[in-house]
């Protein structure tokens, strides 16, 4: 199984997401993660979506019915190694008087994560990375007793050097934001 | 729909009226909406206005309770609009097709919410599937009530996703002009097929804030289907075709959609390439031409299913290798190398790899690629098909056509077929009768063959027997359908008799589900696993609308039975009994390949 992401220019209308992701349903394409929020341009709505198949051939076809949802502006599909993609955890972690105190100077110098929030009880630690980083620090933070893990789906730019936006079609004069 | 609904409805229309005139200084007359200089419409008046301007002729629809006020406005334009009230819904979605398919327009539907749209879903799926243009107004409940479990509030954008082109929800009577050009162009560009506008009752009964005007669309920031093919596309096609040994052209749908008629007749004859044709294809190509060698699929004939299987170069043509037509699609032209000329992208690929694919629209591809193709003689290679017409002939045709025994469906079709010189309009439902009237009808002039082909909706004719008649009035009209089918959608012979529309019905009763039937005796150990069926009296049935007909069941009468339906200048029913358990060859198995084709 490989992985793929497929970034998605929409329009920002409603009831697209349904739209889009119903075709995935359709080939019984699982959804590994989800993202959209609006671009550098108003207006214009981006999906990350990553998903896993054996099959490229099957996934292009999958691109192209993308594409063919009347709002849909683009669509790209890349492996890993053509995308810069991250993905952002938050950890709730037990501190309650008497335990181990967590080592902050680990978490950042090592793993690269920091404490966003200070509880009575309990920090909340914010670890963005690749799904490998996070998983380390995961199993890392683990024996202090995670409260609550929750983590993005996958967001990911491509390693072109022109932004993905100029690919949109002319008639898309979205304004930029400052 | 019964009085206290009626009533319901009209004190809210009523209180809804109340409100506006408060609201707006001036209320809305019919003189207003005559009136020159801005005008201040409602939804429902704008909606009107909107279909005109896009040309539309004839609504099909039935009232109900959340489309009551566009049908109130609609009372002051049937000046101009035309409307057919059907018997139920699923009976406006396959005339609006039956429509569109005759008439090239797209059709329009006009239903109420909840079971007013969702008896629309076949029509908008078999719509979809089959490339026709519809664009289908269902009421919708208040913005207000939108997810209360409402009377009558069904989610009908989230019904309809996954089988319409396009959908939207109006809730404001200021967006009716621009989704409703939005939505026309959607329908009847690219690749056509269905849009819906979930219209909810406020914005019908709303007025509109700024003045009604009205601007076609030709084309979206988002959706802007290629017509013209790139250059590159089209120089590596005739690449292609003018150094085949053996080429081979399957057209489709896409070229009756585009008018691309000519150009496929000037193309096939310049490069003396033959050609063959999808169910759906049907009638693009007269059946007499030389190059014409017939049609390809499961029950198509016997040359052009197997021949596929030695041709170089294959060059497909608006159509898009359904299973149907492909069989195994593993082991489907495997030796050829493909030229797909086809308008929407997703299909480059999706079945058969296509060397040389051309996106882009038939008609203007055929035009590009004319002046590059050399002129050709491949009349060796035509040949071959001949011999297998002749096996075909042999061990098919002539026993289907042989006078003997009962009344086989094949002889009605060939001899309707005769009768009308093959210049009629065929309708044709779902299951044998729809494969027979496709073999045996020798269709000569284009938009003639109209049946459900993708989805297989069986109920289709009736419906789209009197859409297609309304769509082409100068047209003859039959419908074959089976006694199985007719029962699907037997209440619209009401629709039929109260519009007037002289369609002729034929029904080719076996008393059985006899493609079905066929099935089991082939393929399930003639396990007859319920189908057969106890059938009513059709013509008493017929005559209790006001349609007049009669039964058929001794080959002595079959002529002047057919003469009678075809002199009639009203509707008319014609019920032919015929052969119990004949089957329909030739027939590529399921999953089979084509050169497995069974020829009994």
């Amino acid at each position: 199984m490989t992985t793929y992401t497929i970034c998605i220019f929409t329009e920002n209308t409603f009831g697209l997401l349904n739209k889009i992701t119903i075709l995935f349903t359709r080939r019984r394409v699982n959804i590994e993660s989800l993202t959209v929020s609006e671009t550098e341009r108003k207006g214009v709505s981006r999906y990350t979506i990553t998903i896993k198949h054996d099959k490229r051939e099957e996934v292009e076809k999958l691109v192209r019915q993308i594409r063919k949802v009347v709002e849909v502006l683009a669509v790209f599909g890349y492996l890993d190694d053509e995308v810069v993609y991250n993905e952002i955890a938050l950890f709730k972690i037990a501190t309650p008087i008497g335990t181990r105190p967590i080592d902050i100077e680990t978490i950042n110098k090592v793993y690269k994560a920091w404490v966003v929030y200070w509880g009575l009880d309990y920090v909340v630690i914010e670890k963005a990375g690749n799904e490998a980083e996070i998983m380390d620090f995961f199993r890392y933070i683990k024996p202090y007793g995670i409260l609550e893990f929750v983590k993005s789906g996958r967001v990911a730019v491509g390693k072109t050097p022109q932004g993905l936006v100029e690919y949109l079609p002319q008639e898309v004069h979205g304004e930029y934001y400052a | 729909m019964d009085n206290q609904l009626t009533m319901i409805a009209q004190q809210e229309i009523a209180s809804a009226e109340a409100v506006l005139t408060q609201e707006t200084a001036q209320p809305m007359t019919t003189t207003d909406v005559i009136a020159e200089g801005p005008r201040f419409l409602s939804g429902a008046q704008a909606l009107m206005e909107s279909l005109i301007a896009e040309g539309t002729e004839v609504i099909f629809g039935y009232p109900g309770g959340a489309i009551m006020p566009t049908y109130d406005a609609l009372f002051d334009y049937t000046d101009r609009l035309d409307h057919i009230l059907v018997r139920h819904e699923q009976g406006a979605g396959h005339a609006a097709q039956g429509y569109a398919r005759t008439s090239g327009k797209p059709g329009v539907c006009l239903v109420t919410s909840g079971p007013g749209g969702t008896n629309l879903v076949t029509p908008i799926a078999d719509a979809i599937i089959d490339c026709t243009p519809l664009v289908c107004i269902i009421g919708q409940v208040k913005s207000t009530l939108l997810g209360t479990d409402a009377f009558q509030e069904t989610d009908i954008i989230g019904v309809t996703t996954p089988v319409c082109k396009w959908n939207y929800q109006i809730t404001h009577p200021d967006e009716v002009p621009e989704v409703m050009a939005k939505a026309f162009y959607i329908a009847t560009s690219g690749k056509p097929g269905p849009v819906v506008i979930d219209f909810t009752r406020d914005a019908q009964v709303g007025m509109m804030d700024k003045p009604y005007q009205y601007k076609k669309i030709e084309g979206l920031a988002s959706y802007k289907p290629r017509i013209v093919p790139k250059d590159e596309h089209v120089q590596k096609a005739a690449e292609l075709i003018n150094n085949a040994k053996k080429p081979y052209i399957l057209f489709g749908h896409g070229v009756l959609i585009s008018g691309a008629m000519e150009e496929l007749k000037a193309f096939v004859e310049k490069t003396d390439i033959p050609c063959a044709s999808t169910l759906l294809g049907l009638s693009a190509m007269p059946i007499d031409h030389p190059n014409y060698v017939g049609w390809l699929g499961m029950h198509g004939n016997y040359g052009p299913n197997v021949l596929t299987d030695q041709a170089d170069v294959i060059i497909a043509i608006g159509m898009r290798f359904d299973d149907r037509v492909t069989g195994d699609a593993t082991k489907y032209i495997r030796q050829a190398r493909v030229v797909h000329i086809e308008i929407d992208p997703s299909e480059i690929d999706k079945i058969i790899k296509a060397e040389a694919p051309v996106v882009g629209d038939a008609k203007e591809a055929l035009r590009k690629l004319l002046p590059l193709v050399k002129t050709n003689n491949h009349s060796t290679w035509r040949n071959e098909f001949k011999k297998f017409d002749v096996i075909e002939e042999q061990k098919v045709t002539r026993r289907e056509l042989k006078e003997e025994g009962e009344i086989k469906m094949a002889e009605v079709v060939n001899m309707l077929s005769q009768k009308t010189n093959g210049e009629a309009c065929i309708i044709a439902d779902v299951g044998q009768h729809q494969m027979i009237a496709a073999r045996y009808y020798q269709f000569k002039k284009p938009h003639s063959y109209i049946a459900s082909g993708g989805l297989g909706t069986m109920g289709f004719a009736i419906p789209a027997a009197f859409g297609a008649k309304k769509g082409a009035p100068d047209r003859e009209v039959v419908a074959f359908i089976g006694d199985g089918c007719f029962q699907m959608t037997i209440q619209e012979l009401g629709t039929i008799a109260q519009s007037g529309l002289a369609v002729k019905l034929i029904i080719l009763n076996n008393n059985y589900l006899g493609m079905v039937r066929q099935w089991q005796q082939l393929f399930f150990e003639k396990r007859y696993s319920f189908v057969e069926l106890k059938n009513p009296d059709f013509v008493t049935i017929a005559k209790g609308f006001g349609i007049t007909g009669h039964t058929c069941s001794e080959r002595d009468n079959l002529s002047d039975s057919l003469d009678a339906l075809l002199k009639s200048d009203k509707p008319y029913l014609l019920e032919v009994i015929v052969e119990k358990e004949e089957n329909v060859f030739p027939m590529v198995p399921a999953g089979a390949s084509v050169v497995d084709i069974r020829l009994d």
